[in-house]
Formats: structure tokens, sequence, C-alpha cells
């Protein structure tokens, strides 16, 4: 493995559930050595890093810190935990798993028995509110020594290299946007910048709201890992963008409609530098962009993203080359917006 | 013996129907240590006899599955994406996205295919076994290198130690089952066993009870007990059809199980008392009993089941009191023989 499947693979491994990120700040914390940094009341880590030059034009860079997971709603008499997703995640990726808190506690996501199911049951794949978590308690006395309602849960899955460079793990999206940015950091850039780890993105890109309001850059490069459906059986612009194929530029998502400009201005760049690069397909998705683009009086905003397969499961797969595009691409628009 | 290493050692192993070698290779190093001349025979179980000594002495066949349910490579796609079929019953309600292991020429590590949330609609949908696809990260040209039809498919899982005595793990079913028969043979090392012994870790019971056929013709017992596991309790299904984990073996009568000996199971189980639920299957078991009981001239024939929670997925769930309590009956019956008339 490389040195930077290694890196990727231990922050991803990490658990910060949205509103429960300070093990994943405290880990980058202590990893960058920046020239100001503080986190903000909504849990942000803001940091600045000077480099060799001061730009004409204030530039932020963000990547959020947390990922989907779940929330304890009510523990039945029997022990068993209802739960509930935080952020958007597809209830037929979480039964059959394991699922981990904090405190080290597993438990695992069933129904009864395939054989006991009926022929309509089983061809119905059970929402949230018909799963349980069941930590092996013997009854709500014994469930409530390990948890209470309001804890988060993670997937305790399994993480691995494969194939011809490919990663898998949970929670790539978007510990991929942070260890781009704290190599950015612990670099020698070329301009002053600030970056923001922020909170909050799968809940509503609530924390960027926020850190971009502190931070009110002119330009916003946005960090992230993006759906990529090329998968079998899905063909043309379906595919959205493709693992391989490099950095994704978006032009346009659900919440953001990017600034023309440096779109463009991110595409010839990157070409000129022989890194590669692709657009989205399909209009779908949004990240903290939509929130950094109409913050204070309007901010012009990029996004840079690594695709990545099954989004927002506990099997995120990128490809390593894709990664490293889009860690040096992130060097280069700081440069090439700089002096915009 | 130590249960709960034993069935993190026995679930850690890999076998699925047809292809159980991984498995039964364990099996047989771990019952050589009670059956010396143990041996994996034509079909794939490992079988071995332990005499007792006592002329005369009738034959007991102990029974449990060593296979698991899996999946079996059809085809490599054009982009290199692996097609599959069942082999076994798998609930296809928890496939999407797993962490699967293709088991080829090595072992390759792949995802299962699905769309992700952002732009799929309709999240109750099952997807069919022909639906899927296998994501190894590979070019078609890649993967034949190594993966080939036939190779067999299993989803990664590992063994999780939950609350109290609670372990959940892949292949519970039935290696739990395999586990308690071992954990008998060691407690019955200071006893006198009043039968001879034979012992089956069979193949292939879970596409059709198709490795036990020639094991009990050729072992020709005169009594067997199949241990497998049943379905434990989750607050969705009907109590009545389920047993609560931690509430002892589960013994069995049906049509197709000799009465006399369900009740002197019983009788064993109240006389030490050993904890036990009665698990009735008016018409059939759905397990090995079904095929050992109607074998060469007829064998009397039983079950002892073991609750576990959430059968046939990655996340089988089994309390370790369940696996004593099922260890400590087959010991004792075998240990009482005629007594327990």
């Amino acid at each position: 493995m490389s040195n930077i499947t290694d890196k990727l693979l231990e922050i991803c491994a990490l658990d910060g559930t949205s509103g429960d990120e300070g093990v994943v700040r405290e880990y980058i914390r202590a990893r960058i050595t920046a020239d100001e940094f503080f986190v903000d009341n909504l849990g942000n880590l803001i940091v600045f890093k000077k480099g060799r030059k001061t730009p004409k034009n204030k530039i932020m860079f963000a990547a959020h810190m947390d990922e989907v997971g779940f929330m304890v709603t009510d523990i039945t008499s029997e022990g068993f935990l209802r739960f509930g997703a935080v952020g958007g995640i597809d209830p037929r990726v979480v039964l059959g798993r394991s699922l981990r808190f904090k405190n080290g506690t597993l438990g695992v996501v069933g129904t009864k028995a395939v054989h006991q199911q009926s022929a309509d049951e089983r061809k119905k794949a059970p929402d949230f509110g018909d799963m349980l978590i069941d930590i092996g308690a013997s009854g709500r006395e014994q469930a409530e020594k390990y948890v209470q309602p309001g804890d988060c849960a993670v997937f305790n899955a399994d993480a691995f290299c494969f194939g011809d460079g490919f990663i898998k793990s949970k929670a790539i999206d978007d510990r991929a946007g942070c260890l781009i940015m704290m190599d950015m950091i612990n670099g020698t850039p070329e301009y002053d910048a600030w970056y923001v780890f922020t909170v909050q993105e799968e809940v509503g890109t609530r924390g960027a709201k926020a850190a971009a309001f502190t931070v009110q850059p002119d330009i916003a490069v946005v960090l992230e890992s993006t759906t990529a459906c090329d998968i079998a059986d899905t063909s043309g612009d379906k595919r959205v963008c493709e693992l391989g194929k490099g950095c994704v530029v978006s032009f346009m998502d659900r919440a953001t409609i990017y600034d023309r400009e440096l779109y463009q201005l991110a595409r010839k760049t990157a070409d000129s530098l022989g890194i590669p690069n692709q657009t989205k397909t399909l209009i779908a998705g949004g990240n903290d962009s939509g929130a950094i683009h109409v913050s204070a009086g309007g901010v012009r905003t990029c996004a840079l993203s690594v695709p990545c397969r099954y989004l927002h499961s506990p099997s995120c797969v990128i490809k390593e080359s894709d990664y490293t595009a889009t860690a040096a691409f992130a060097g280069a628009v700081l440069s090439a917006f700089a002096e915009l | 013996m130590d249960i709960k290493n034993t069935i993190a050692r026995l679930t850690a192993a890999t076998g699925v129907s047809g292809c159980e070698n991984g498995a039964t290779e364990l099996a047989l190093s771990l019952l050589k240590e009670y059956a010396p001349d143990a041996e994996i025979d034509r079909s794939g179980n490992v079988t071995g006899v332990i005499a007792s000594g006592r002329p005369g002495a009738k034959t007991l066949m102990l029974d449990a599955h060593i296979d698991q349910i899996g999946m079996i490579v059809t085809a490599v796609d054009k982009d290199g994406f692996i097609k599959v079929g069942f082999c076994g019953g798998a609930d296809m309600r928890i496939m999407l996205a797993q962490s699967v292991t293709v088991h080829g020429s090595e072992p390759v590590r792949g995802v299962v295919s699905t769309l992700p949330p952002h732009v799929s609609s309709d999240h109750s949908k099952v997807p069919e076994i022909g639906d899927i696809s296998i994501d190894v990260g590979m070019t078609k040209e890649q993967a034949e290198r190594i993966i080939r039809p036939g190779d067999r498919v299993t989803v990664n899982s590992d063994f999780r130690e939950l609350c109290g005595d609670v372990i959940s793990a892949p292949s519970v079913d039935d290696r739990s089952g395999v586990c308690a028969i071992l954990a008998a043979l060691d407690m019955l090392k200071t006893r006198e066993s009043a039968y001879d012994l034979a012992i089956c870790f069979s193949a292939q019971e879970e596409t059709g009870e198709r490795g036990v056929k020639g094991a009990t013709y050729r072992l020709a017992p005169d009594e067997a007990i199949a241990v497998d596991v049943s379905f434990g309790r989750t607050p969705d299904s009907v109590p009545h059809e389920t047993a609560e984990l931690g509430s002892g073996v589960m013994i069995g009568a049906s049509a197709v199980l000799d009465r006399g000996m369900t009740e002197r199971l019983k009788h064993t189980a109240k006389c030490c008392d050993i904890p036990y639920t009665t698990e009735v299957m008016p018409s059939s078991t759905g397990t090995n009993a079904d095929s050992i009981a109607v074998s060469r001239g007829g064998v009397k024939c039983c079950t002892l089941s073991i609750p576990i929670r959430y059968m046939h997925t990655p996340i089988e769930t089994v309390s370790i009191s369940d696996i004593e309590a099922t260890a400590r009956l087959i010991c004792e019956y075998a240990a009482g023989g005629d007594n327990n008339e």
C-alpha cells in the first residue's frame, strides 16, 4: 500500500457522524502546522496558512469532516435500538451490516430470517422504521448501560485496496478532501490561503454557512468526493463520471451553478499541466458550495472532486490515481485563482 | 475447550457449498484430537469414528453441516464486473454495497455494485441475483486471469462480540453446530460413551442435504442427531416460531423424527438441568435429519438446534450459552445410552 492509501484509510476509519465530528477535528488539528487556526461555535476547524506570496484574491478551500451515520432514537423493552439515518443513506446498504458506537459497542442490523419472510417481504427492502440495531442486550436495562438515545453510530466496515489501484472504505466522502487540505497546509503553498474543515455537510451544508461568513473569501474551492455511476449496465451520461479519468470539475449540481470563469480556467489549467480531469454528466447531488457561494455578499466558487462509487455506503470506492490528480489540481488552482 | 475461541476460528474459515475445503481442513484438524483416523471423504464430508470399546454398542451419528451459503461466478462482463448466481439461499435484501471476496485462483476482494442515493429513487426495491454485479476494480482481461466461472463468492464479515455472551459472525449456520459437537466430544473425554460415535461434518447441506447422504450410508448408524441452527427471536418474528437467544438447546419434534429420541433427549435435558425448548416442525425439518432418517434401512433420528438471529446473512448472531447447552445435551445423551429410556 502506498503512503497516500495508508493515510486515507486511517482518516476514513475515524468516527465522525454529522454533529459529532470531534474525533476527526482533533486528528486533523494534531497533524497540521499552520499560521493561525481556531474552532468556531459549530465545530468548524478554520485554518490560515501563509504561502510564499500574498494573493490579490482571498482564497478559501473547504472540505467536510462529517460522514453519514446513524442516531439512536429509542430503546425497546427487548433491548433493541430504534434508529434513524443522519444524512442521506439508502436503507438497503444498512441491513445485514455491523455498526459501531464511539464507546466501542458493536451492533448488527437485521430482521427475521429470509426463510420466515413472505414472498412480498422478500421483495421489499425495509425502511429505517422497520429495522433495529441488535447489540445483544437481554433487555432495555442492559442496553442502556451501553447506549443512550442520541448516541451516534457509524458503519463498522472493512477497508482495503483492491484491483488495479482501487481503495474501499467508509467515509471517503469527504475525508479525501480533508486529507488533500492537510497535505496542502503541511506543504509549501505558493499563496496564502484559508482552509476550512467543515461540520454538518451531510445534514444541509450547515457548517460551511458559518465558516464562509467568518472567512468571507473572494473565491472558494470545495474539495469533495462525488457520485460516479460507472458500473455494469450503466452507459453514456448515466455514468455521471468515471473512475480513472481524473478529477471532476462541476459546472452545476442541485445546489450550485458554479462560477463559469473559474470552471473554465480550472479545466484549462489542468489540461495545460497534464492533470487528468473530467466533468459530471448529470445534474445531481450538492455540496458545501451550495452554502458558500451565497454567503455574505456572494463568493465565486469552484468544486474539485474525487470520483467515488457507492457514495454514502460502507463501501465507498475511489481510484488512487484520481485522488492524486485532485490533490495536484487543488495546488494548481490556488496559483491560477490567486491573481485572477 | 473454549467455545468462543473455537466458534471464532470456525467462522473465520471459508467453505461455500461444494467447495468447503477451507472449513473442512480446519474441522478435520480439530476432530482429529478426538478421532485420530478422521478423514475427508469423496463427497467432501469430514467423518471420523470414536469406538466406545463396548461389545455390541450401537452407533450414534452426530452430524452438523460444514458448508455455508455464498454465491457462484457465472460470467465476467465486458467491463470486468463479475456476474453471479446463488449457491444456497441468500437474503437478497442485504446485498447492495456489500464487501465481498471472490475465491479465484487467489482471493480477490470487491464490492457489490449499487447506485448511490443521489441518483436512485426506489430504495425499497430488492435486486434479483441476476441484477447484481461485483466490482473487483479490474478490466475484463485482468479479472479473467484470476477469476473463472464456478469460483465461489462470500460476503466479508467478521467475528464480533456483542453484549454478554452474544456473538455475531458469518456462517454461524452451521459452524455453531460443528462447534457444539466438538465441545461435546471434549466433555466426553472424561466420560464413558454408551455408543460408538460416528461424527460427520457434512458438505452441501445448503444446496439440498447432498453431502450427508453418502456419509450416512458409509457410517451406517443406528441413531443420529442432526445439529443445526434454527430461528432466534427478533421483535418482528412470530414468537411460537422462534426461540429466545439464551433459552438453551431446541429439541426437535416432527413427523420425520423418531418420537422416542425426542422424548429421551427431553428427559435427559430435564435430569441434567440443561435449558431447552421444544422445536415443533410438523412435516419436515429442513435439515440433514430429513435425509439421514431414510438412509439404508432407516435411522432413528432427531434434531438439536441452536437459536440464531438473522439466518443466512453475514451477521448471524448466537449466544455462546446455547452452544454450550447443546454440547452438554449431546454429551449426556451419548453417555447415558439405554439409561436414557
